[in-house]
């Protein structure tokens, strides 16, 4: 994303526009939520920072909306286009987003699920720039092949391949951002403070008094492929596969069979790797879940 | 459930001693595939719940983040380069407690450092020498994964020859060598060093229960393939760990007493190109073009290696 954000604000540059843009990232790892910011203005932009009232939103996974520190609702208004990429309809997320602007979704496309090259980034990128409707398909071609020099020439074909259709593809939305006026200084709302009341050190101080506290954090939002172990032909030898799990997300049951522990898997799939009987196999996340819901309609 | 950590302290000999569950928690923000967290998890088990862990900036620093902590017991954030002298301060305390008729012999803790190869192979080095000359009684887990990974993956003083990190992007990558860590702590006799990885569950174990029976300095060294700095695919973090073994590229040892012993020399030795060919770090020297000279010469420095311990 933030190589996305790179080429739609190079785009706009080389379209004349003054522009920012800059990723932000938590304290967390390839996995984990990201956000890439880009500003763009015909004049000079004092402005710095994060955007708080975005024209337009583009969420590259649709599972960020289940993440609230991905904050995808933040800072929406009735001007604001929300483009998710999803496997579902702009009907459904705008029913579960409550969006009160326009809602686009592009289509998740198969190659995410097998393991090939993903051009999430470029499709994104794309879209975003035929929904300007600022960007010519010219800047867009040459800012894209320019944010990724360093990759080998096919690889970067293939992006700007993929760019350029989904540019292409959504002729109908050109434009459909529209932006909003700048509000005056005193129109802006005021920074929300938040008064600290004065506290002994031991109440006050961020100490943690109680051990592996961190199994409240669901790490298994991470994930977009799924283990899922056979049981049946599963021959126990869980110290191949629950002793390397990297986040301790393979329960081993009383039998000895492994139980994936879905709150914390982030789906390495270390573990699919290592069976040596190959009975444990990497389903695309959102498979599973539909497979679950499926399961929970039936019952 | 079965249950967490280690049950008892027979001397490990097999795979299936090794405790099911780790007793670190789950939930921390390490990378999918975290072959430093896997070889932690591991070496936690053994060292058990009674350990106070003293960990250097990091990416395991992020382990404990308020309020949230994978822990069982305490941590301790040190600067980077200051990691064994925090250790002292803890190790003193704990003695003052325990003299004074404070602590209870089953309440004391095992002191152990945690860091990456920034700090242990450069910027905590002048700390750990003035700790093993003190003969500081403390543990030393280092997760080498070869560069500053918590930062973006700038090369360390742990980086191999040749690999390509975000501070040495040219056509041949990084001109330096990789430091022998393991020979700097054995040049001061401390009480343990050992090399080890999550690929080898029951060599990093025994070598971990051997070092914890064990007063004065010690040193586990473990390689930690890492999947986001080396670019590789996260399933692969363990496949990782051992081909680097059974190319001879990261020799499995230790050393007691003033004798160093390799606890696991493999028998044919596979080309250091299986190992290389599978990290995009790598990638310049396989294309566009094949840079012969670089692979023979990486193949040469691990033949020479090997012909020196088998002489």
């Amino acid at each position: 994303m933030k190589t996305a954000s790179r080429i739609l604000g190079t785009a706009l540059f080389l379209d004349g526009f003054e522009v920012q843009d800059a990723p932000r990232y938590g304290a967390e790892r390839r996995g984990a939520p990201i956000f890439a910011y880009v500003r763009a203005d015909s004049r000079e932009i004092h402005e710095r920072g994060i955007i708080d009232r975005p024209d337009l939103v583009v969420v590259a996974d649709d599972s960020l909306c289940q993440v609230p520190a991905a904050g995808v609702r933040l800072g929406l208004s009735a001007q604001t286009v929300v483009l998710i990429r999803s496997r579902e309809d702009a009907a459904t997320w705008r029913e579960r987003l409550r969006v009160p602007g326009p809602m686009l979704v592009l289509p998740a496309s198969s190659t995410d699920d097998d393991g090939g090259e993903s051009l999430l980034g470029a499709e994104c990128v794309g879209a975003a720039a035929r929904l300007l409707g600022v960007v010519t398909r010219d800047s867009l071609k040459a800012a894209t092949g320019q944010e990724l020099e360093r990759l080998p020439e096919e690889v970067r074909a293939r992006n700007v391949r993929a760019a350029l259709r989904v540019f292409d593809g959504h002729a109908d939305h050109a434009g459909i951002v529209t932006g909003q006026p700048t509000l005056p200084l005193a129109a802006q709302e005021p920074p929300r403070w938040i008064d600290l009341q004065v506290e002994s050190a031991d109440v006050a101080a961020p100490t943690i008094h109680a051990g592996g506290t961190s199994v409240q954090v669901r790490t298994g939002l991470w994930r977009t492929m799924r283990p899922v172990v056979d049981h049946e032909r599963c021959h126990r030898c869980h110290w191949m596969c629950a002793l390397p799990c990297p986040d301790n997300a393979l329960l081993v049951d009383d039998a000895g069979y492994p139980r994936v522990d879905l709150d914390h898997c982030k789906g390495c799939m270390i573990c699919v790797a290592q069976c040596p009987f190959h009975v444990i196999h990497a389903v695309p996340e959102h498979e599973a879940q539909t497979a679950e819901r499926a399961e929970a309609g039936d019952a | 459930m079965r249950p967490e950590g280690q049950r008892d302290d027979k001397p490990i000999r097999k795979l299936k001693q090794l405790p099911a569950r780790h007793i670190m928690a789950s939930g921390t923000p390490m990378c999918a595939g975290c072959g430093g967290l896997e070889a932690i998890n591991e070496a936690y088990d053994v060292l058990g719940e009674n350990t106070i862990f003293v960990n250097a900036a990091g990416c395991m620093t992020l382990l404990s983040i308020y309020p949230y902590t994978p822990f069982r017991g305490s941590w301790l954030y040190t600067a980077m380069a200051a990691a064994p002298a925090g250790a002292q301060g803890v190790r003193d305390a704990l003695d003052v407690l325990a003299a004074k008729g404070k602590l209870d012999r089953d309440e004391d803790l095992e002191v152990v450092v945690l860091t990456g190869d920034g700090s242990a192979y450069g910027m905590g080095l002048s700390a750990t020498s003035g700790a093993l000359e003190r003969d500081l009684d403390f543990l030393y887990i280092c997760y080498d994964n070869e560069g500053y990974g918590n930062t973006g993956h700038q090369y360390s003083g742990a980086t191999p020859h040749a690999a390509r990190t975000a501070t040495s992007r040219g056509e041949h990558g990084f001109g330096g060598y990789k430091k022998d860590l393991f020979s700097i702590w054995a040049a001061h006799r401390p009480a343990y060093v050992a090399t080890a990885l999550a690929a080898e569950p029951l060599d990093l174990a025994k070598k971990v229960q051997k070092a914890k029976q064990l007063k004065g300095p010690r040193l586990i060294l473990a390689l930690s393939p890492c999947p986001t700095g080396w670019d590789f695919e996260p399933r692969d973090a363990l496949e990782m760990g051992r081909l680097a073994v059974e190319t001879g590229v990261w020799p499995l040892k230790e050393y007691v007493d003033g004798v160093v012993t390799h606890t696991k020399v493999p028998k044919t030795r596979l080309p250091v190109e299986r190992y290389l060919g599978r990290q995009g770090r790598f990638r310049h020297l396989f294309e566009p073009e094949r840079d012969t000279g670089q692979l023979d010469e990486i193949q040469a420095r691990v033949d020479a290696y090997w012909d020196a311990i088998e002489r």
